[in-house]
């Protein structure tokens, strides 16, 4: 454990050392927060065209489970909600896109700066290593959405309808936002420190992490199209279940680490 | 202690090292020298525990180096790779300290300091390594080696990219471990470096063509030689040498001639020599260069039970 925490020490300090690096995660997160700003307040404002005066919108949002409650608020106010909601997946996947270039790039640029044969040579654990790469492009990122998200929610207090952030903050969206959504960056960056551990380039490695958007995309879709909406129940199921997932992806990587291929394939 | 026995390493088809076999006991220094490619690397690499050997065991100071006993072992050694190895937006500081608690050193600071001053980096412990010059990156890995004070140093091309001063520093530094107790095992192209550094050197090219004291390697290419220089031309006196050493040879007032045994012949050669009338200016023992003698076992081989395998 002290040995996995030297590492990521080491791993933060290089991060914020390479703050260029982090530049995509900020921009991801302020365009994340943003956007819903400029859909659910901006655009009704510029146009004069009310939410609540859109047949289509006002049933999406009532046919909504998680804005249900929501039903004794003003039509405005219930579709904003909806939106507000249904924005927050995309906390969901601005850690991950965000962190992906840095995981992807962890193994590989040890290799590629020939830096790995010192540490193989001391007591530190392939599992410590991986682990330490996967979490020191996590928590930068992790840490700058959840500022992010904390913008979010102090904009929707100050700029919404009234009621609508008692109806966006509820179970299912805590357990989204607190278990899915790093739950799904654990996973797709392990699997990233897994295949750079892997690869050449650290574009391969980047391109097989992205695999784990795809699913989240859909979620996405399925939710603003009403066709799933999970319970706070099966959310919070789910991001167990990503962390179980990444424990075992953890021992795969810790497995297939092929130390010697490392020395002696990287010329 | 570090007991190689039959180590052999092969990449697919290719064998890199074949069958070593040899002991280097505490507070020694070896020089492990051959051409590239020869397997210096892959030694190393398989005396750190880095690479498994395909046969043969590695044994350091008494525990069987194995992928078990890796972790442990690895706290026994300090290890020089090739290049310098670091992180190049970390100060020198803060590359030494990750190490330090990698290994889980005592008291880390402390031990960072004295490795500075050890290698007189004090003054650049806050400079980011890729400010440093290629010397200075080398010597800060030199002290990464170093922090966590192994009984064993592994060191690939320890003064590659050194300037001369420097390089007579390190040397001290490695005098002053052995005194010290440490063992090392130097990987090197520079046979002056070997000479003056080593104890025993290991001439390495695929497989262990010699382990021996510098001067009994070039003892044994020389085979006793002996030169001895007349006034006058030395050619008159070829037929007396001949018959000592039909190889004998004469150059100018020189003559080089092979005896078996010096403490014996010499006195003998001498004696017949001045007989014949020769008036002998100095009588030495043949010493050509060490490289010589690397160069021509590279070209003819010791057989295998004349490698002198053991320190």
């Amino acid at each position: 454990m002290t040995r996995l925490r030297v590492m990521l020490d080491k791993e933060l300090l290089d991060v914020m050392r390479n703050r260029a690096a982090l530049f995509p995660v900020v921009l991801v997160t302020l365009v994340t927060v943003a956007l819903p700003f400029v859909i659910a307040i901006g655009i009704p404002a510029a146009t004069g065209e009310r939410l609540g005066e859109d047949a289509d919108l006002i049933r999406v949002a009532t046919a909504s489970t998680s804005t249900a409650a929501g039903h004794d608020v003003a039509p405005d106010a219930r579709v904003q909600a909806f939106l507000f909601e249904q924005f927050l997946l995309l906390f969901l996947m601005a850690p991950m896109t965000g962190a992906m270039t840095l995981a992807a790039h962890s193994v590989v640029g040890e290799k590629l700066a020939r830096t790995l044969e010192p540490l193989l040579a001391t007591p530190l654990r392939t599992s410590e290593l991986l682990a330490a790469k996967m979490l020191g492009a996590l928590l930068p990122t992790l840490a700058i959405s959840a500022a992010g998200l904390v913008m979010y929610v102090a904009g929707v207090a100050a700029l919404a309808e009234p009621g609508v952030l008692a109806i966006v903050i509820n179970a299912r969206s805590i357990a989204m936002v607190a278990l899915v959504g790093p739950g799904a960056a654990l996973v797709a960056l392990q699997l990233t420190v897994l295949v750079s551990s892997r690869v050449n380039d650290p574009r391969t490695a980047q391109q097989f992490g992205v695999l784990l958007i795809v699913p989240l995309v859909g979620l996405m879709v399925a939710q603003f199209t009403s066709m799933l909406a999970l319970t706070a129940r099966a959310l919070t199921a789910v991001g167990l279940a990503l962390g179980a997932i990444w424990i075992v992806l953890l021992a795969v990587s810790a497995t297939v680490f092929d130390r010697e291929a490392v020395l002696t394939r990287w010329r | 202690m570090i007991v190689a026995s039959h180590l052999t390493r092969r990449f697919g088809a290719r064998t890199a090292v074949e069958d070593l076999t040899f002991e280097i006991t505490t507070s020694q220094i070896v020089a492990v020298v051959g051409p590239n490619g020869a397997g210096k690397t892959t030694t190393l690499r398989m005396l750190a525990g880095l690479l498994q050997p395909t046969h043969g065991d590695v044994i350091v100071d008494g525990v069987a180096l194995t992928p078990a006993s890796a972790r442990a072992v690895s706290r026994r050694i300090g290890f020089l790779t090739e290049t310098p190895a670091l992180w190049d937006r970390l100060t020198v500081r803060e590359n030494l300290g990750v190490y330090a608690g990698l290994y889980s050193v005592a008291r880390p600071t402390a031990a960072v300091d004295r490795v500075l001053n050890l290698l007189d980096l004090a003054n650049r412990a806050s400079s980011r390594t890729a400010e440093l010059s290629r010397g200075l990156r080398q010597k800060v890995a030199l002290a990464r080696a170093l922090l966590h004070q192994p009984s064993i140093l592994l060191l690939d091309e320890p003064t590659s990219g050194l300037d001369p001063e420097v390089t007579r520093d390190v040397r001290r530094l490695f005098d002053e471990l052995r005194a010290a107790g440490t063992t090392l095992v130097v990987s090197t192209h520079n046979l002056d470096e070997a000479e003056r550094l080593a104890d025993r050197i290991a001439v390495l090219h695929g497989r262990l063509l010699a382990f021996d004291r510098p001067a009994a390697l070039r003892q044994r290419l020389t085979g006793g030689r002996t030169i001895v220089r007349v006034c006058g031309d030395a050619g008159s006196f070829l037929p007396i040498a001949r018959a000592i050493d039909p190889d004998a040879a004469a150059d100018g007032s020189s003559l080089t001639i092979r005896v078996a045994d010096a403490d014996r012949d010499i006195s003998s050669l001498v004696r017949t020599l001045v007989e014949a009338g020769a008036d002998i200016v100095e009588v030495r023992p043949h010493t050509p260069p060490l490289e010589e003698a690397y160069l021509h076992l590279l070209k003819h081989p010791l057989r295998p039970d004349t490698a002198g395998p053991h320190a």
